[in-house]
């Protein structure tokens, strides 16, 4: 392996990593989430369950308590019907109106004891008393036909005002032994027949009807007085859960609710339902305990078999979340390595561009030092070539000699003013000053230089030229292109050949052309490149500046330098220029 | 039929002493507390209960003098009849020892009873043919309230009075009572359960001493 693609390895690993902790935390999430949701439920199902069966049982106890009630209710008015029951109140007799009644609700008080399971069906009361106008209690002259009730008990009795509507309450007897038994009592008004107000109360005395205690483990029992009365608890744990109740019922204002309660150290679930709301006499509660142990094991089980279920759930995140992990790390890969094969071209295609560029500048500032250093000695020799040229006295030949040497130091400085001026190009320092320059008048100088010059083949030129044909420009360098070029076609015709120069207006450009017959470039050859040299070795050969130095201008300008043909002892090129405006309407 | 009845006892009764010549009389009208409902049919009276307090209605007065009379030896028996579940006459005026009779006329059982403080007494079920007819001695002053235990509706009044002297007013409250012997006493006006009127009165021989209660 690479020391490359360790790093490449470790990064996608650590993608696969990353990317697996974030699958697993997301399913480990998702699984936490269910179980909690699921446990919640379940247990918020337990405890609906219990409510339920609280509330059916309770439900059934009403409809019996309805039946009572209607019984009892049926029975009273027929009682308060009673001539000798009104004769008795109305008539100050209080003394016959427990005997009065006696006949009445001798059905009430005697008979059997009926069997526990039938004892909410009878009527089988344990005592009554009559509530005088101010809802005190009359007493019984003989409490034996009417149950007898310690003094305390009694006392319960009594309402503040006689009702108009009966009355449900839960007394506990002997509260000075605590413990007691609970009665039920009902208190129904009795009206006058003739007023129809009420004018007494007939108390009566039940034992309560109690929840039975099936398959459910609930131990019912009723809270009234502020004291519990659950005899199926042991009394310490009913005295704990009694304060308990006293605290949640002040606070309660709900006829029904639950809580969850821990007593003698085992939790339990406590309902209560108010058995007597609106009535005159004190809140009672029926009270239901159901403890939680079976249905908390039941919990427990449910919670291991939720816990399993998610273990799995997690198992198989594991693995799918791994698979999936993988899969997806499979592109990241390819995606890294050819990102690491870009990001490596990228590198040496800028190590290059580097090297490029300081080339490019070393040789620019290169040339612009040598063309410096090269000027002046060059003026010297040639103010020397000069000097000797003006003095007498040297033969004939040695001034030919010294006259071509001066010619030599003329091309030279041109050489070096060239260079100069490529140099600045490439530093980007020159500035072109644009102007309208007649094109036709800098084509006309040329072309009369050209047939000054010492060395010059015969050639036959040809001019097909409008006249004032004006391109945007600087004077020098436009004539420097010129110059280039047809010194070019001069130098690289053969003897007896021929130029042709011609120039035409196209549109926002001015096209001049210079063509001449001679060897032709070989194509593929790039005669446009900085001091090049012709692969056909030649007598006239440049120092491969003037066609780079010319096209590199004409860009400058605005236009370019082309070669359209090489072929057949003809090689022509091309310059763009561009017009100026207005100027060229007419050619 | 039944007022002429009872207008012929109020006169004969207190006409007994008028034989002496030497006698004083009083006179006047006693305000009756207004009648709320209809005129009753066949001009029974009712006894009606209203918070506890009862009356006649339409609204009579028993007026009496208040006083130590000697005791008589005998009394004559009045009656209070039971025809058409009501009590005739509904408010009987008596002097204390008097013996009621209390006949069934109609077609059904009656236990009239009453637990009043002046007289409690149950005269058990009995029909129209029961004889010898149940009787009741009165033998405490007060209000004895008579009931039917098999009819509740039922309501009788009897005014056990401890003197000779006494007249129940008209409908109108006007009352006479004649042969009253002279001297100070208290004209005393029953008006219902719970409102007994009373005035101081100088009768003096052969006057008509002229009482009013407001």
């Amino acid at each position: 392996m690479s020391p490359a693609e360790q790093p490449r390895d470790k990064g996608v690993a650590r993608f696969r990593t990353r990317l697996f902790v974030a699958m697993m935390v997301i399913v480990a999430t998702l699984t936490g989430l269910s179980f909690y949701l699921a446990q919640r439920k379940v247990t918020a199902d337990a405890e609906r369950n219990l409510q339920a069966i609280f509330q059916t049982e309770l439900s059934s106890l009403d409809k019996l308590e309805e039946l009572r009630h209607a019984a009892l209710t049926d029975r009273c008015n027929a009682l308060a019907a009673k001539s000798r029951i009104h004769a008795a109140i109305e008539d100050n007799a209080i003394d016959l109106l427990y005997p009065s009644a006696k006949d009445e609700l001798r059905g009430l008080m005697e008979g059997e004891e009926p069997p526990p399971e039938q004892a909410a069906q009878s009527l089988q009361a344990k005592f009554y008393r009559f509530l005088d106008s101010k809802g005190a209690v009359i007493k019984p002259l003989n409490p034996y036909d009417v149950g007898k009730l310690d003094a305390k008990t009694e006392a319960q009795l009594a309402l503040e005002k006689l009702p108009d509507a009966e009355q449900i309450g839960y007394i506990q007897e002997n509260t000075q032994a605590g413990g007691g038994a609970i009665d039920e009592v009902i208190a129904v008004p009795i009206f006058s027949s003739d007023s129809g107000e009420v004018i007494s109360a007939l108390v009566i005395g039940f034992k309560p009807l109690e929840l039975e205690d099936k398959h459910t483990g609930m131990k019912s029992g009723i809270w009234t007085n502020g004291q519990l009365h659950l005899p199926a608890l042991p009394r310490f744990t009913q005295a704990s859960l009694n304060d308990k109740l006293a605290s949640v019922l002040a606070n309660s204002d709900k006829g029904e609710n639950y809580f969850r309660v821990d007593v003698g150290g085992a939790p339990q679930l406590v309902f209560y339902k108010r058995l007597n709301p609106d009535s005159l006499f004190p809140p009672a509660y029926e009270i239901c305990v159901h403890p939680l142990s079976y249905s908390l094991a039941e919990l427990h089980r449910l919670r291991w078999q939720i816990g399993g279920a998610g273990a799995l759930l997690l198992l198989g995140g594991f693995v799918a979340s791994h698979l999936v992990a993988l899969k997806l790390s499979v592109p990241v890969k390819k995606l890294a390595l050819d990102s690491e094969e870009n990001r490596a071209g990228r590198k040496r295609a800028e190590a290059a561009l580097a090297s490029t560029a300081e080339e490019l500048e070393r040789s620019t500032r290169y040339s612009a030092d040598a063309s410096h250093q090269l000027k002046s000695p060059v003026t010297v020799f040639r103010i020397g070539l000069e000097s000797l040229m003006a003095r007498e006295g040297f033969k004939p030949e040695i001034y030919e000699e010294l006259s071509a040497l001066l010619h030599q130091t003329h091309r030279l400085t041109g050489v070096i003013d060239e260079l100069l001026l490529l140099s600045r190009m490439d530093a980007g320092h020159l500035q072109i000053a644009s102007t309208p320059v007649d094109l036709s008048q800098v084509v006309d100088e040329w072309l009369d230089d050209l047939g000054a010059l010492p060395d010059s083949p015969e050639v036959k030129i040809e001019k097909e030229f409008p006249r004032g044909l004006f391109v945007a420009g600087e004077k020098r360098y436009t004539s420097l292109i010129v110059q280039n070029l047809l010194e070019n076609a001069r130098k690289y015709n053969r003897p007896g050949g021929r130029i042709r120069v011609s120039g035409c207006a196209n549109g926002n450009n001015v096209m001049l052309t210079v063509g001449n017959t001679g060897r032709t470039i070989p194509p593929g050859e790039n005669i446009f490149e900085r001091f090049h040299h012709s692969s056909t070795p030649s007598a006239a050969s440049g120092h491969g500046i003037g066609l780079n130095l010319a096209r590199e201008l004409a860009r400058l300008h605005g236009g370019d330098l082309r070669l359209i043909r090489s072929e057949n002892d003809w090689t022509e090129f091309e310059v763009r220029f561009s017009a100026v405006d207005g100027v060229n309407g007419v050619a | 039929m039944h007022l002429r009845g009872l207008l012929w006892l109020n006169a004969v009764f207190p006409i007994l002493p008028v034989a002496l010549l030497a006698s004083a009389a009083v006179e006047g009208r006693v305000e009756l507390p207004k009648s709320h409902s209809a005129p009753v049919q066949a001009k029974r009276y009712q006894i009606v209960t209203k918070g506890g307090v009862l009356s006649t209605q339409p609204p009579l007065a028993v007026v009496y003098l208040e006083g130590n009379f000697p005791q008589p030896v005998s009394l004559p028996t009045k009656q209070v009849t039971q025809k058409d579940l009501t009590f005739i006459p509904s408010l009987l005026p008596v002097r204390v020892g008097t013996k009621v009779e209390f006949p069934n006329l109609d077609d059904t059982y009656h236990n009239i009873f009453s637990y009043s403080p002046a007289k409690r007494f149950d005269l058990g079920r009995y029909r129209p043919d029961e004889r010898p007819i149940p009787t009741q001695v009165f033998d405490k002053p007060g209000l004895v309230i008579l009931r039917c235990d098999i009819h509740e509706h039922m309501r009788g009044l009897i005014l056990v009075l401890n003197t000779p002297y006494f007249v129940m007013t008209d409908t109108n409250g006007h009352f006479r009572l004649d042969g009253l012997p002279a001297g100070h006493y208290t004209l005393k006006a029953w008006i219902d359960s719970r409102t007994t009127r009373e005035k101081p009165v100088e009768l003096k021989n052969g006057e008509t001493f002229h009482v009013d209660f407001p």
